[in-house]
């Protein structure tokens, strides 16, 4: 079959640029990335889904799966076209004004989804005025994608959570169209007025991928008609380094933690739904019987809170709220956040850790646990994560229910008191067993065969 | 003579069909903001033909008076005119028809591609509707054609479920007006609706057929209540004209 061109769509773009003025667009022509500073005029975007999009774009390209490979995102701060490793990077702008109606609409959903909105069900979020400029971006989004469309004739348009849902009703093509949902889905907790909406969107799209086998059951349950694929997300192991132990020891030193100390380890971006709060009570419980203990907190703000970003930060009053829970309960000094971190810093905190924690009050899949297994750790994580269907607690990690109080404490200490270290061995052994399910070798094959399917069919 | 004179004894036998032509764009725009507000509570794709309409009269008009200024006889012209019509009209009656039947089906009658419906004794779901013919497919695959002016002339009964609360309306925007800030103003209009119509069904605007010249939408609304239909689509139709209107002058 011959090469593919596909169109990505996602709401947060693959870079971010630091020195916006610096990069501008000369002469109309596109921006070389390469040519440019890699944590001086632009750095990659955090979070899952563009750590995952771009290497298995980069790995499609390279296997000649694809002949070419368009990305729009959302990027105000950024010249309209880059080259980027084999892909072109279009950059969507939206006016000041309109980002805020844009913002309040998907957080609205961001926070239903998740349960952590109890206060306004939204009921009636689809008639606001907010709503209309996420239309706004949305169809702004969907005419870029149809002119370029023109221009190169894609194989198929891939699109990428739910920020971009409206996308694949406003493109009016025959072509195929994927939607791959990254955040939990349960139609139980939908408002019912947004159910029809959502189908109506949904089924819009040839193909939905979701992260967990749960949430394609409640597609299903929804009603929608496009037929619904399971794919887990993945990363690529390469894209880890391995740093020695005096190194990792030296690294932690700089935020506090001494050569004897414990350290657990939780990363997520500063947002209630990652549930930090959950871990510092847990840590709370168990803190006074092990002295040597930190906890240390690794994240920031997303894409939509920072200031090269969309600048709708919530990232700040969340970090206030917890640095406020830490000094109340006396543990100053003992959690210890550490802001975003470079992939090699976070490395190091990954060898110098003894356990992650994934707490999340829910967590579309929850990479982290796959990043700890890769470093050889072990990892609790909350039965509301989509990783949660790959663990067995007890053989490749440790589970909790969040409604149990004390349990993640509990299962805290169960890896604390491991004096023999054979929990420890039999939960990284299996674990690096399972990580191999989301690899980007497994998600390459996965994802090749869809697309190929999709455009042969 | 100078020079003055010459230009000024070459342009004074056109002056006075000049002044018409001026007079007759200024009365045809004004005529077409004049049909614009009395029918704006029709179709926006009505209210355009109107428009449009009442220009070519006053242009015909005003073409005529110009004419004869210039000391051309006039009965000539309006009657190869009238003659060219009538036998275009003969010669193209049923197509003609049924394409003007297929352009009033659009915006009066109560069905689209997807819905099943009953006409002249068949039952089929609309394949689709082409300038001639609304194709039918029939429950044991056939198809059935069936000529668009039928679809005006005979009784059409939707079947569709809830096809009564389906209100679509087509409406045609420039190929300079920006579809983004359009739709979210109309987005914005129309949630004052938000009462009236089914809360669980949004409006939708989809993009029919493009061009470099236009866009051809559709506008799809679900009503709560079957009574108001006439009552909202009048307001609804009122609310897009408004709409693009303020994007025209936008534009301008």
């Amino acid at each position: 079959m011959a090469p593919l061109s596909i169109c990505i769509n996602t709401q947060t773009p693959l870079v971010q640029f630091l020195r916006p003025d610096a990069v501008r667009r000369r002469n109309g022509t596109p921006v070389e990335l390469s040519a440019l500073a890699d944590g001086v005029d632009y750095r990659y975007s955090p979070g899952g889904v563009t750590r995952m999009v771009y290497p298995l774009v980069r790995r499609l390209l390279a296997e000649n799966v694809l002949s070419e490979a368009h990305w729009v995102a959302l990027n105000p701060h950024a010249p309209p076209t880059v080259r980027a490793g084999g892909m072109t990077l279009h950059n969507v702008t939206i006016e000041g004004d309109r980002m805020g109606g844009y913002g309040k609409v998907k957080e609205a959903i961001w926070g239903r989804v998740h349960e952590i909105d109890g206060k306004d069900p939204h009921d009636d979020l689809f008639w606001s005025e907010a709503f209309s400029e996420y239309a706004y971006y949305n169809r702004r989004t969907a005419e870029l994608i149809r002119e370029l469309d023109a221009q190169h004739d894609f194989d198929a348009f891939y699109i990428h959570d739910f920020q971009q849902m409206p996308v694949g009703q406003m493109l009016a093509t025959l072509k195929p169209k994927i939607f791959r949902w990254h955040i939990p889905f349960d139609a139980a907790v939908l408002p019912p007025p947004w159910r029809s909406v959502l189908t109506g969107y949904l089924d819009s799209y040839d193909v939905l991928v979701v992260s967990a086998a749960r949430y394609a059951a409640s597609l299903a349950e929804l009603g929608t008609k496009g037929k619904v694929i399971r794919l887990y997300p993945y990363v690529d192991p390469d894209d880890y380094t391995q740093p020695t132990r005096a190194e990792a020891a030296a690294r932690c030193q700089e935020w506090g933690i001494e050569p004897g100390d414990d350290v657990a380890l939780l990363v997520g971006r500063m947002d209630p739904i990652k549930g930090q709060d959950v871990a510092i009570a847990a840590f709370a419980e168990v803190a006074p019987r092990y002295p040597r203990l930190k906890l240390v907190l690794v994240g920031n703000g997303s894409f939509s809170g920072s200031s090269e970003g969309l600048g709708l930060s919530k990232s700040a009053a969340w970090r206030s709220h917890l640095e406020e829970t830490v000094g109340r309960a006396g543990l100053t000094g003992r959690v210890v956040f550490t802001g975003h971190l470079a992939q090699h810093d976070l490395d190091c905190l990954y060898a110098r850790c003894r356990f992650t924690v994934l707490p999340s009050v829910r967590e579309g899949f929850g990479l982290v646990a796959v990043e700890s297994w890769l470093h050889h750790r072990p990892t609790i994580v909350t039965e509301r994560a989509g990783i949660a269907e790959l663990i067995r607690d007890g053989t490749n990690g440790l589970l909790f229910d969040p409604e149990v109080p004390g349990e993640l404490a509990r299962k805290m200490e169960l890896l604390l008191n491991d004096r023999s270290g054979a929990l420890r061995a039999r939960l990284v052994r299996n674990g690096r067993e399972t990580s191999k399910i989301c690899s980007l070798d497994a998600a390459e094959t996965a994802e090749r065969e869809m697309l190929i399917a999709l455009a042969e069919a | 003579m100078t020079a003055v004179g010459i230009v000024w004894g070459w342009v004074v036998p056109y002056l006075p069909a000049s002044v018409i032509v001026a007079v007759t764009v200024l009365f045809a725009w004004l005529v077409s903001l004049v049909v614009g507000r009395l029918l704006r509570r029709s179709s926006p794709r009505m209210v355009g033909a109107g428009r449009r309409l009442g220009a070519v009269v006053v242009g015909l008009i005003g073409g005529t008076l110009a004419l004869q200024a210039l000391g051309v006889n006039p009965d000539i012209v309006l009657i190869v005119i009238v003659l060219l019509g009538a036998t275009i009209l003969l010669a193209l009656r049923e197509p003609l028809g049924n394409y003007g039947a297929r352009y009033f089906s659009d915006l009066y009658t109560p069905f689209k591609v997807g819905d099943t419906i009953q006409v002249q004794g068949y039952t089929g779901k609309v394949i689709e509707i082409n300038a001639m013919t609304t194709v039918l497919l029939s429950d044991r695959y056939q198809l059935i054609s069936v000529p668009n002016a039928a679809m005006i002339r005979d009784v059409v009964v939707n079947v569709s479920p809830q096809a009564w609360k389906e209100v679509t309306i087509p409406v045609t925007i420039g190929g300079n007006v920006d579809l983004p800030t359009f739709e979210s103003d109309l987005l914005k209009s129309l949630s004052k609706l938000r009462t009236r119509l089914d809360p669980r069904f949004p409006p939708v605007l989809s993009t029919n057929a493009r061009s470099a010249q236009s866009t051809d939408l559709i506008l799809t609304l679900m009503l709560r209540r079957p009574e108001d239909r006439e009552a909202i689509t009048a307001d609804v139709n009122q609310r897009v004209t408004e709409v693009l209107d303020r994007a025209r002058g936008a534009r301008r």
